[in-house]
C-alpha cells in the first residue's frame, strides 16, 4: 500500500478515535449530578428562571437527543456558548488556550532538550559513581508529585527566598493586556519562572532514562565498532550513535506534549495559571457543559494526533519502518 | 620482501571483574608485501583478539600487556585512539568484521556510508567514490545500481560482501578478514575468494585471514600461523606445514577435516578444550590434549624455534623431531 | 544397517509447501475473496524421497533452497500445500491430535543453533526429563543416565545439574541430541548440528551421530549446507536447489560421479585441504533466482553452463539413471539415457524397484 493511501486510512482512524473519545467522554461526565442551573440555583434564583434557562439551553432533553444536537453543532462548527459567561465558547476558551501553551509547550520542550543531553552524557559516560549521581537524583525528583514540587518550589523560592510571587500569570495589574505587551513585561516573566521550572524538574527524568537505555544499547551495537574501526572520528561516530538513540526520545516527545496540554491541571491550580486546565476544572465545578465538552473535544483531538504525528515521524526518521510495518526483502 | 606488518611477543591480557584473561601470549608474526597470512585456530585462540589488537579496536578491558606491533618500521602498539583513527584505519588496514552482516549501519544508505568513509582518510570527490564503490560492487557480484540502497534491503550474503567491497575502497596494504566467509554457501565463498585472490594480483594487497577453516587457508595463504589458547603452535609456509607437520596440533586439526576426496576415513578427535590462561602460563598450551605429550611438556611455555633450521618454518613442540616416529608409533588421526 | 525389506519409516510423495505472499490475515483473506492469483513463493516444490530404517539421509542445498522449510514440514510445523507424507504406512497429514502426539514422540529435531536450543533455566535433568514426562515415560533417571552416556557425556552425574551457560558450545550441543534420543525415537531430524561448532568438536559430534545412528537403529534426515559433513555420515545423499531436489544418490556414487551441472558446482567450489591440490575455481555467476514467482522449467537454468532450449519448456522429471538408485532432474540425462528402465513420471515419483 502506498503512503498516501495509509495515512488516508489513518486519518480516516483518526476521525473515528476522536468522535468515540468525544462520545465517551460526554457521557460520562453527565454522570456527574446537576447542571449550571443548579449550581445557579444554588445561589438561590426562582423556579420558573431556572426551568426557562433550561429549555433555553436544552437541558431538558433526553439526554441522547443533547447528544445528537451536541454532534449536530460540532459538525457545523457550532462549539456552543458558555453557560456561565454567557459567550461563545471560544471566545471563554480561546485565551486559556494560548496561556497554557506558552507555559507547557516550552516547559517540555526545555525538559526534553536537557533531559536527553543528561542521558546523553549518562549513557557514554558510565561509571559506577557517575550512575548512582546522575539516575538515583534525577528518579528521585521525577517521582514527586507536580503538585509537590510546584508547592515545594513556592515555598522555597517564593516564601524563604522571596524571589517570585506565589501564583498568577500577572499581576493583577496586568490582567486583560494583549500578548505583546505581556510577553515583554518583566511581570510575566517572574509569574512564568516558578511553574515553568516545576514542569521541567518534573519532565526531566522521563527523556533523560529513556535516552541513558537507548545509548547503552546503542554503543553495544556491531555497527557502531564498524563504524569505530573504519577510522571514523569520534564527532562522526557519535553522530550515528545519536542517529538511533535519539528515536526513542523522538518519539516520546509528541506525546509528552499531546498529553501534557490538557494535563498541566494540577500545575495551573497550584500556580493559579489562568490555562485551559484551570478553566476546564473551573468549568466542571460550574458543570458549564459546553466549555467542558469542549476542552475534552480539544484534549481528544490533540492526544490522538500526537499520536498519530508520531508514527509519520517515525517511519520518516527510521527508513525500516515502512508505512505499513511491512519488512523489505 | 620487506615486512609490513610485524607481530612480536605480543601479550594481551583481558580483566573481567572476577579474574584476568590471558587471550594471547607471546605472539610473533609478520605479514609481507603481496601476502596472505592465515590466523588459524578454535573459537577462543586469540586470533580475532590480534585483529582487533593490531587496530587498536579492543574493548576498554583489553590491553597489550607486552610485546610490539610495527607497521612499516613504526611501532604502533601505543597508539593514541587519535593516530589510530588518522594514520592507520582502513586508508592502511582494513577490517571485514566477524558476522559481517551486522556490521553495516542499517539506517544508512551504501553510497552515503562509503562517502563518509573516503571523505574521512582521502580527498577524493563524491563522484570518484561512487564510481569505486561501483566497481567494487560489481567484483563482489552486486548489482551496481543498487549502491543507494540500505543495508536492510540487501540480503544477509549481500550485506557480507558488501562489507569486503568496503574492505576495498580505499585500496588498503592489508586486509584483516576475521572469519569473512563463514556464514555463506561454499558457492558463495568460492565466488568470493575468487575475487579476493584477484584483487591480491591486481593491488598488491596483503590479507591477515583469521578461520578456523584449515581448508580455506590451505588454498588461499601463503604463509599460516596456528594459535591454540593464544599461543602459536607453528607458523610458517602453508606448503612446508603442510608437507611435514611439526606440531601435534597441526596433524591432529588437519585429520579432523572431513575432506570429500575421502569421505570414508575416519576423523581425528582431539580431546578435552583449549585451555583458558589466566595469568601466565607455564606449561605448553596443548600439553593436557596431546597424546604425545612427556613429563617436559608441563614444565614450561616452549618458544617457537626454526625446524629444521627452516627460516620459513616454525615450531613450539619441544618433541617436534620426534615427532614422525611418535604418530606411527600411535593409533590416533584416522586409522580406525 | 539398513533395512531393505521393512516399510520405510518415511515416505514423501510430491511434497510442496507454499507461502503466499500477504502480509496480514486481512491481506490474504482479501487475496482469497477478490480471487486474485498472489504471486506464491514455492519453497517446496514436488518432492519425494524414501528413507529406510536405519538409514541416515542427507539433504544440501544453499541457504535458502527450503531445506529448512521441508524439514519443518516433515515435523509437522507446516502443513504441507500438496503431497502426502507417509509415516511407516501412515499418512500424517489425516493424523488426529493422540496421532500427532504419538508422532511427535518418534519423530525428533535437533536445531542448529546450541546455544539458543536448551532453555538456560533448566539443568541438563530437567531438559532431558522433560520430554519423557510429556509422553507418560518411566524410570525417567535411568533412561537420562544412559542417554548422556550414549552422547559421550560421561559420567553422566558430572552433567546431570549443569545449567546450559555452563557447557560449551559441543557439550550443549550433545545435550540437545541426548533430549532427540531420550524418547528412542524412530526418526531424528538434524538441521545442521554441527555448524556452528568449532572443526575439532564438529568431528568428535560427527563420528558419535555416525555410532548412534548405527547402534540403535534410529533413521536420521540430515540437512546442511556442507557436502562434507554430510557425505562423512550420510548414506544416501539428496541435492536441493530452490526447492526442488535436482539429485539423489547413494553418498559415494555422488561424490565420485555427480551427474547435475549443480551438484558438478558445488563440489567444485569446495576448498580442499591441500596447497598442492590445483582446483578450479567454480564458474558459476551470480546468485539463485527469486524464488518468488519463479517462471516454469528448470530453476537451475539461469545459471546453468550445459543450458538447453529444451530446459525452458518441461519442468523436470526425476529419472532413474542406473542400478544404484542414482536419480537426477535433469535434461541433460533425460534425452541420453534409451534402456527401458528408466521410470518417468509427472510426479517425480521413486522409480525404483
Amino acid at each position: 500500500m502506498s503512503d498516501l493511501k495509509y495515512i488516508l486510512k489513518r486519518s480516516a482512524l483518526t476521525v473515528l478515535l476522536i468522535f468515540f473519545a468525544i462520545t465517551v467522554l460526554f457521557f460520562i461526565f453527565r454522570l456527574l449530578p446537576g447542571d449550571y442551573v443548579s449550581v445557579l440555583a444554588m445561589d438561590g434564583a426562582d423556579p420558573e428562571t431556572i426551568e426557562s434557562l433550561r429549555a433555553k439551553w436544552g437541558l431538558d432533553e433526553p439526554l441522547y437527543i443533547q447528544y445528537i444536537t451536541y454532534i449536530e453543532n460540532v459538525l457545523q462548527g457550532d462549539l456552543g456558548m458558555s453557560h456561565r459567561y454567557r459567550q461563545p465558547v471560544l471566545q471563554v476558551t480561546g485565551r486559556a488556550i494560548v496561556n497554557s501553551f506558552i507555559l507547557v509547550a516550552p516547559a517540555i520542550t526545555t525538559a526534553f532538550i536537557l533531559g536527553s543531553g543528561f542521558g546523553t552524557l549518562l549513557g557514554t559516560n558510565r561509571s559506577e559513581k557517575g550512575e548512582l549521581w546522575g539516575i538515583v537524583p534525577l528518579t528521585f525528583i521525577g517521582t514527586f508529585p507536580i503538585f509537590f514540587m510546584g508547592i515545594l518550589l513556592i515555598i522555597v523560592f517564593s516564601f524563604w527566598l522571596n524571589l517570585f510571587p506565589t501564583g498568577g500569570m500577572a499581576a493583577v495589574t496586568q490582567q486583560g493586556l494583549p500578548y505583546s505587551e505581556l510577553l515583554t513585561s518583566a511581570g510575566f516573566w517572574i509569574h512564568y519562572f516558578l511553574p515553568f521550572l516545576t514542569i521541567v524538574v518534573n519532565m526531566l527524568y522521563l527523556p533523560a532514562l529513556t535516552m541513558r537505555t537507548s545509548i547503552v544499547e546503542v554503543l553495544g551495537q556491531d555497527f557502531i565498532d564498524y563504524h569505530r574501526a573504519k577510522g571514523l572520528k569520534r564527532r562522526a561516530q557519535m553522530r550515528h550513535v545519536m542517529k538511533h538513540a535519539s528515536l526513542p526520545v523522538i518519539t516520546q516527545y509528541p506525546v509528552s506534549l499531546s498529553r501534557a496540554i490538557g494535563g498541566m491541571v494540577v500545575v495551573e491550580m497550584v500556580f493559579n495559571w489562568p490555562g485551559i486546565g484551570y478553566l476546564l476544572l473551573q468549568s466542571v465545578y460550574q458543570r458549564d457543559f459546553p466549555v467542558v465538552q469542549f476542552v475534552f473535544l480539544l484534549i481528544a483531538v490533540w492526544v490522538i494526533l500526537g499520536n498519530f504525528v508520531v508514527d509519520i515521524l517515525y517511519s520518516s526518521v527510521d527508513p525500516r519502518v515502512t508505512v505499513e510495518g511491512q519488512e523489505s526483502n | 620482501m620487506s615486512n609490513l606488518l610485524e607481530v612480536e611477543d605480543l601479550t594481551i591480557q583481558y580483566k573481567t571483574r572476577d579474574a584476568s584473561v590471558q587471550a594471547v601470549t607471546d605472539a610473533t608474526f609478520s605479514v609481507e608485501e603481496n601476502q596472505f597470512v592465515g590466523l588459524i585456530g578454535e573459537s577462543g585462540s586469540g586470533k580475532t583478539t590480534i585483529g582487533e589488537a593490531i587496530l587498536g579496536l579492543m574493548d576498554d578491558n583489553g590491553e597489550i600487556a607486552s610485546g610490539k606491533v610495527r607497521y612499516k618500521g613504526e611501532e604502533i602498539q601505543d597508539y593514541s585512539e587519535e593516530e589510530f583513527q588518522s594514520k592507520l584505519r582502513w586508508s592502511e588496514i582494513s577490517l571485514i568484521p566477524q558476522a559481517s552482516m551486522n556490521s553495516l549501519d542499517p539506517i544508512d544508505p551504501l553510497d552515503q556510508q562509503a562517502i563518509e568513509l573516503a571523505k574521512t582518510h582521502t580527498d577524493w570527490s563524491k563522484q570518484k567514490i561512487l564510481t569505486r564503490l561501483q566497481e567494487l560492487f560489481e567484483i563482489v557480484g552486486l548489482p551496481a545500481d543498487r549502491i543507494t540502497d540500505y543495508p536492510f534491503q540487501f540480503s544477509g550474503g549481500m550485506q557480507q560482501r558488501a562489507v569486503i567491497a568496503f574492505s576495498l575502497l580505499l585500496d588498503p596494504e592489508i586486509i584483516i578478514a576475521d572469519e569473512p566467509t563463514t556464514a555463506l554457501d561454499v558457492i558463495m565463498q568460492d565466488q568470493i575468494f575468487k575475487y579476493i585472490n584477484q584483487i591480491k594480483d591486481e593491488n598488491d594487497t596483503s590479507m591477515i585471514l583469521i578461520t578456523h577453516d584449515i581448508s580455506v587457508v590451505f588454498e588461499n595463504c601463503d604463509t599460516m600461523v596456528l594459535l591454540h589458547s593464544g599461543h602459536i603452535a607453528e607458523r610458517g609456509n602453508i606448503k612446508e606445514i603442510y608437507r611435514d607437520p611439526r606440531h601435534p596440533y597441526s596433524i591432529l586439526l588437519e585429520e579432523s577435516f572431513p575432506d570429500i576426496r575421502s569421505p570414508d576415513k575416519s576423523l581425528a578427535i582431539i580431546d578435552g578444550k583449549p585451555p583458558v590462561i589466566q595469568e601466565g602460563v607455564d606449561m605448553c598450551t596443548f600439553a593436557e590434549r596431546c597424546p604425545w605429550a612427556n613429563d617436559d611438556c608441563f614444565d614450561e611455555l616452549p618458544n617457537l624455534e626454526p625446524v629444521a633450521g627452516d627460516e620459513n618454518h616454525y615450531t613450539s613442540c619441544i618433541r617436534a623431531e620426534e615427532l614422525d616416529a611418535l604418530v606411527e608409533g600411535s593409533d590416533v588421526a584416522g586409522d580406525d | 544397517m539398513i533395512e531393505m525389506t521393512a516399510e520405510p519409516v518415511l515416505r514423501l510423495e510430491g511434497v510442496d509447501k507454499d507461502f503466499s505472499q500477504a502480509n496480514s490475515i486481512l491481506g490474504s483473506i482479501k487475496n482469497r475473496v477478490l480471487g486474485r492469483d498472489v504471486e506464491q513463493l514455492h519453497a517446496v516444490d514436488d518432492v519425494s524421497l524414501t528413507l529406510r530404517r536405519g538409514e541416515v539421509q542427507g539433504i544440501i542445498g544453499e541457504s535458502g533452497c527450503g531445506k529448512t522449510t521441508l524439514l519443518k514440514t516433515i515435523a509437522g510445523l507446516h502443513e504441507p500445500s500438496k503431497g502426502d507424507i507417509i509415516y511407516r504406512g501412515e499418512n500424517i497429514t489425516e493424523y488426529t491430535t493422540k496421532e500427532w502426539k504419538e508422532y511427535r514422540k518418534n519423530v525428533q529435531i535437533i536445531f542448529q543453533d546450541p546455544f539458543n536450543s536448551l532453555d538456560p533455566k533448566y539443568p541438563v535433568k530437567e531438559a532431558l526429563a522433560e520430554p519423557l514426562k510429556i509422553h507418560d515415560v518411566d524410570d525417567i533417571e535411568d533412561r537420562v543416565v544412559n542417554v548422556l552416556k550414549d552422547v559421550k557425556l560421561d559420567p553422566p552425574e558430572r552433567y546431570l545439574d549443569r545449567y546450559p551457560d555452563e557447557l560449551s558450545g559441543g557439550e550443549k550441543q550433545r545435550v540437545a541430541i541426548a533430549r532427540a534420543l531420550v524418547l528412542d525415537p524412530d526418526l531424528i531430524l538434524a538441521d545442521e548440528p554441527v555448524s556452528m561448532l568449532d572443526v575439532s568438536t564438529q568431528a568428535a559430534i560427527l563420528e558419535d551421530l555416525n555410532d548412534i545412528t548405527t547402534q540403535q537403529d534410529v533413521s536420521m534426515l540430515y540437512i546442511s549446507h556442507d557436502l562434507s559433513t554430510v557425505s562423512y555420515i550420510c548414506d544416501r545423499v539428496n541435492v536441493m536447489y530452490l526447492g526442488r531436489i535436482v539429485e539423489s544418490s547413494e553418498t559415494r556414487d555422488l561424490l565420485d560421479e555427480p551427474l547435475h551441472p549443480y551438484t558438478q558446482e558445488l563440489m567444485a567450489a569446495i576448498p580442499v585441504p591441500d596447497p598442492f591440490a590445483e582446483r578450479e575455481r567454480t564458474q558459476i555467476q551470480g546468485n539463485p533466482a527469486n524464488p518468488i514467482g519463479l517462471p516454469g522449467g528448470c530453476r537451475f537454468k539461469d545459471r546453468c553452463v550445459e543450458r538447453m532450449d529444451i530446459c525452458d519448456t518441461t519442468p523436470n522429471d526425476i529419472e532413474t539413471n542406473d542400478q544404484t538408485e542414482h536419480q537426477v532432474a535433469c535434461h541433460l540425462h533425460y534425452d541420453h539415457t534409451a534402456t527401458d528402465d528408466v521410470a518417468v513420471s509427472a510426479n517425480g515419483g521413486d522409480g525404483h524397484e
